[in-house]
């Protein structure tokens, strides 16, 4: 069966199917929600419960099917649904002993048609989900995914494995409410969530864990902030005696280990957007090449009349080229104090000699690291304040990312910028005392009416800044906050602004937090008005 | 991008790792970076580079292997050294040539068995390189669990060398000989206050390996909620917070068979007859009445029923020699208050006390008749020691002294005094932990060999999910080395250890655990920027 006859089949069934679910149960605010997270931009479902089969086959077809992504994330899904003993384990007996068990779903077939496994920014994540009992009409089998590209066949095994449950009377997997209908893709195309591995070392498990986090609530962008004031813990082949700026010799990435994490993210469907934070914020460069320094008793920004920093920051890009394929690229650019500038004899007397101000030696610093970023083919990004302070000499392709002003995308949409909004009030993690609902209500393209204007929004970002988060606490201090982010950016604009999110939201949140735990991730309390702090007493996960 | 505190230098920790340093260098012990610190050590000064193919062999071996204990501990302790780097560089010509290179690990078991057996020998002798084969690393054992031990340790010497890209091991030859100071070296988890999902439980597990903790003590049930399936009575889990915050029987004899593998003991308590509530909640007769429900009914031998089928299915799973049994906190006015009961009472001419005495040690008969032997919390010692059964440890919790008097009386103990091995106790710092010594004041032999070992709890109250990890460890680890390491050898000074511990904790780190900063007493978060091992 070619594709598209397969995707005809497909949808007409879609059409038969919904409109015989439509009348057996049409969603109300008094039914119970879909424990789904994000919620999927369009689903149908009905009042069957179905059996999954332990030993569910995987059948693959389209032209990207085959891909190792697609296998690999189907075994990881496996291992996730069926990790209760009575599950797997019990298959053998269950085979000798009870011929007659008969699941409801034994297959499920993905439905891929590229077989392009690039991942860019905007790259297609939408799928079709279906889940029924097998019947003359199911002519596609029990339960199907249709996908244009791995990456949206991946989301949908994330919303495949939330409608499946364990169910501890007949100890089995079970689909409650099918028949499914979902047709699903996201907002934005960037969702992302930033680490810091500078203010603390988070070593490579830590980081995997997080990533594996990230994919079961969508977001699809992890922006690492290697490097900052603190440390430099990352290899770079060219200049290897920055790392020297490590906090210990243990505490460290090769090259290696950072082409591992950009190949166990990608497998998740997800970029990583490396940063490297100029001219600010870099004074552990310093230690492995003192000349970087201003001086040794002025140690940041870094010295800005030296061709050696220009060198060391393309000899940093073009290593970290060979390793992050992503389009974007962070040069940070934020919380520029020049003090050391002017206090500096070599550095005073240079920009008297080009009859610079501070400010303009922190515009020609930023500007001539955005091209070193675009000869190397990378789109830079840049904190917002590099907008604010010279926006118009900015290369046209920067994206800028906000955290500062509350209305800095409405001002850089205008001027033709992109934007990724990251509202420090809101969608800073570090800031213990937002809790859900307003991490939850905060809307990217708030003031923002124009369509073509919202477009240039790609989407936001929650960033967890490493001062107090170490590995002891960082997955408490993502998880739960950071998916209410992840519904905001994910879901459609009507289905996270309308109604009371008590209801809507607050149900499925909490539903989603012990989904994390069960699959070990330690996302702290969501009712707790302060982040990750312990729960209050004894009492349900659903209830906490 | 920093709203505040940005601006703190990363000069301090730097310069508190240099005096860690500095103090550590007086201190030859403390340089080893082993924890809990073995036996017996020496070593050289000598660097060697683990094989990319390195391989387990096990000739002379009297241990068969058929289950894959020592090759899936094995192929874990190769995982945890590697972790996640590449090892990409070239071993071979790395060192001082091929003969600084180490082919595999030569493991010598001297016992066939399978069998996880309570104080059956967990000793080790670990050899790098081995005198015999210079390119291998030798490890000798009387059973397979001294050698899973073995394999922690040697975990232990191994480091990725971030430069070479490659594993290694500094200052070998090393010599190692090992073995517990204590048999019982436990750990408490509550999944009635707070259920613990299964990975989290197996985390839990895999963590202690590395401490080389032996017990995990699982306090299933308590008044809050009653989380496992109990085929006799299959309306206790009625009493779970939801159809889903449950574990099935197989469930649990996952977590045993998980746990042996690793060389873990599980002990399975349910807390009779306080901390019993939840039962009621599938079967009300249990209660004293619908308004006054607990401790459980001591008149009625439904209740007995209910505790003998429970014992008889933890039977086929809980195969630790010794069941939990509670027994503390007994608030007995329930039973006085209910007509029907104070009647009973009445009758058999008990007191409270009395029936509180009655029901503990019917609970006890029940417990020996399906081969177990018995633990119980301090109180039961306390109120009727001497009738207790003579196969009774006594939990210690509550006081001081209380270990002196039951080894006096000739009875077993194990030490969990809260004041110091009480991990729910969040301000208690690590100090304590390492400080807390099991036989304090207990001088005579017979009486210290009754202490079989202690455990610290980790109470369930403001635990769940996540935060357990880190308010286990590092905690936990100083219990573990007065646990493990000779008395002799222990610091008596903690902060004697803290470099060591810091880098344990790193470790722990490294390995995924979310095991807390040292500084600041206490689970804590990092106050600031700074290396993990000056924190």
């Amino acid at each position: 069966m070619s594709p598209n006859l397969l995707r005809l089949l497909f949808l007409l069934m879609i059409f038969i199917s919904l409109s015989i679910t439509s009348s057996l149960s049409t969603p109300s605010p008094a039914d119970s929600p879909p424990y789904l997270w994000p919620l999927p931009a369009e689903f149908s479902f009905g009042n069957e419960t179905l059996s999954v089969d332990p030993a569910l086959t995987l059948i693959i077809a389209g032209n990207g099917g085959g891909s190792p992504i697609v296998r690999a994330a189907f075994d990881r899904y496996m291992g996730i649904t069926f990790k209760h003993a009575s599950g797997r384990a019990s298959l053998l007996a269950r085979i000798r002993f009870l011929r007659m068990v008969e699941y409801d779903i034994t297959s499920l077939k993905i439905v891929v048609h590229s077989d392009s496994e690039e991942l860019q920014l905007g790259v297609d994540e939408s799928y079709t989900l279906m889940v029924s009992k097998k019947n003359e009409q199911s002519i596609v089998g029990a339960a199907t995914i249709e996908a244009n590209t791995v990456y949206g066949a991946l989301r949908g095994l994330e919303t495949f494995s939330q409608l499946c449950a364990f169910d501890y009377l007949t100890k089995s997997v079970q689909i409650y409410k099918a028949p499914w209908y979902i047709q699903d893709k996201p907002r934005f195309g960037y969702r992302g969530l930033l680490i810091d591995t500078s203010r603390h070392f988070l070593p490579m498990d830590v980081i995997k864990q997080i990533i594996e986090s990230m994919s079961f609530a969508k977001l699809n962008v992890l922006h690492w902030h290697i490097v900052d004031e603190q440390s430099f813990p990352f290899e770079t082949p060219t200049y290897p005696n920055l790392w020297k700026g490590a906090y210990s010799r243990w505490e460290r990435y090769t090259v290696e280990d950072a082409s591992e994490i950009v190949r166990f993210a990608k497998m998740r469907g997800i970029n990583v957007m490396a940063e490297v934070d100029v001219p600010g914020h870099a004074e552990s460069w310093g230690t492995g090449y003192p000349d970087l320094w201003p001086s040794l008793s002025c140690r940041e920004p870094l010295d800005v009349t030296k061709n050696f920093t220009f060198d060391v920051i393309s000899g940093i890009l073009a290593d970290m080229r060979k390793i992050f394929p992503f389009e974007l690229f962070h040069l940070g650019g934020d919380e520029v104090n020049t003090d050391c500038w002017k206090n500096t004899t070599h550095v005073k007397e240079w920009l008297q000699g080009r009859n610079f101000t501070t400010k303009d030696a922190y515009k020609y610093f930023v500007l001539r690291a955005q091209q070193i970023a675009i000869s190397k083919n990378w789109t830079p990004v840049n904190w917002e304040e590099t907008f604010s302070s010279f926006g118009k000499d900015l290369d046209p392709r920067t994206v800028i990312q906000n955290w500062l002003v509350s209305d800095i995308c409405q001002k850089a949409v205008a001027k033709g910028f992109r934007c990724i909004f990251s509202n420090q009030g809101y969608w800073y993690l570090d800031h213990l005392d937002v809790p859900w609902d307003e991490v939850y209500n905060t809307e990217p393209l708030n003031g923002i009416e124009d369509p073509s204007l919202q477009k240039l929004v790609i989407g936001g970002e929650v960033c967890m800044w490493g001062e107090t988060a170490d590995t002891s606490v960082v997955l408490q201090t993502i998880w739960p906050r950071a998916a209410a982010a992840a519904e905001r950016m994910w879901s459609t604009r009507e289905a996270v602004s309308k109604g009371n999110i008590t209801l809507t939201a607050l149900p499925r949140l909490h539903y989603f937090r012990c989904l994390l735990n069960n699959r070990g991730v330690p996302a702290a309390p969501v009712d707790n008005f302060y982040a990750r702090r312990p729960p209050s007493g004894p009492g349900s996960c659903y209830a906490q | 991008m920093r709203g505040r505190g940005a601006k703190i230098a990363g000069v301090l920790p730097l310069f508190m790792l240099f005096i860690a340093g500095t103090i550590s260098a007086f201190e030859d012990i403390e340089r080893l970076r082993i924890w809990p610190l073995p036996a017996q050590v020496s070593h050289g000064g000598r660097r060697m580079y683990i094989s990319g193919d390195f391989k387990l062999v096990t000739e002379g071996s009297k241990y068969g292997d058929t289950s894959g204990i020592l090759k899936e501990g094995f192929d874990r302790m190769l995982s945890i050294v590697r972790l996640s780097h590449v090892i990409s560089g070239d071993r071979n010509s790395s060192g001082s040539g091929g003969s600084a290179l180490l082919q595999g690990l030569h493991v010598i078991i001297s016992s066939s068995t399978d069998e996880l057996e309570y104080e059956a020998d967990e000793s080790y002798k670990l050899v790098v390189p081995s005198p015999e084969k210079p390119s291998y690393a030798q490890l000798e054992a009387k059973s397979v669990y001294g050698a899973l031990h073995g394999l922690q340790t040697f975990s232990q010497l191994c480091h990725f060398n971030l430069k070479k890209k490659v594993i290694e091991i500094l200052m070998t030859p090393w010599n190692i000989t090992d073995q517990p100071r204590f048999s019982y070296r436990g750990l408490l988890i509550d999944t009635s206050r707070h259920y613990l999902p299964l990975p989290v439980i197996k985390n839990v597990i895999d963590s202690m390996t590395y401490a080389k903790l032996n017990v995990l003590h699982w306090h299933i049930v308590d008044t809050q909620s009653f989380p496992l399936e109990i085929p006799s009575y299959p309306k206790l889990w009625n009493g779970a917070y939801s159809s889903s915050q449950r574990y099935t029987f197989e469930d649990a004899a996952e977590i045993v068979n998980y746990a042996q593998r690793r060389g873990i003991h599980v002990l399975a308590e349910i807390d009779v007859p306080g901390h019993a509530l939840s039962w009621g909640k599938g079967y009300p007769a249990l209660w004293p009445s619908k308004n006054c429900q607990e401790p459980l009914d001591v008149s009625s031998d439904f209740t007995f029923k209910v505790i003998d089928g429970i014992l008889s299915d933890f039977s086929k799973i809980f195969k630790f020699k010794f069941v939990h049994l509670g027994g503390d906190e007994v608030n007995t006015t329930c039973w006085s208050a209910t007509p029907r009961i104070a009647q009973w009472l009445k009758k058999h001419r008990m007191s409270e006390g009395e029936a509180y005495q009655y029901f503990v040690l019917r609970a006890q008969k029940i417990a020996l008749s399906h081969g177990y032997e018995i633990i119980n919390w301090e109180e039961t010692f306390i109120n009727f020691g001497s009738k207790l059964n003579s196969k009774t440890v006594v939990h210690n919790w509550l006081n001081t002294g209380l270990v002196e008097n039951v080894t006096a009386s000739g009875l077993r103990c194990i030490v969990s005094n809260q004041e110091y091995w009480y991990l729910d106790h969040i301000d208690a710092p690590w100090q304590g932990f390492y400080a807390n010594e099991p036989l304090q004041n207990i001088t005579d032999k017979k009486q210290q060999s009754l202490v079989l070992g202690g455990e610290v709890c980790m109470w369930g109250e403001h635990i769940d999910a996540s935060d357990i990890e880190q308010t286990i460890w590092p905690r936990a680890a100083a219990a573990a080395e007065r646990l493990w390491t000779p008395y002799a050898k222990l610091a008596k000074n903690p902060n004697k250890v803290t470099t060591r511990l810091a880098h344990f904790r790193c470790l722990l780190n490294r390995r995924g655990v979310a095991a807390a900063p040292l500084v600041g007493g206490g689970r804590v978060v990092p106050f600031e920027p700074g290396s993990c091992l000056a924190q």
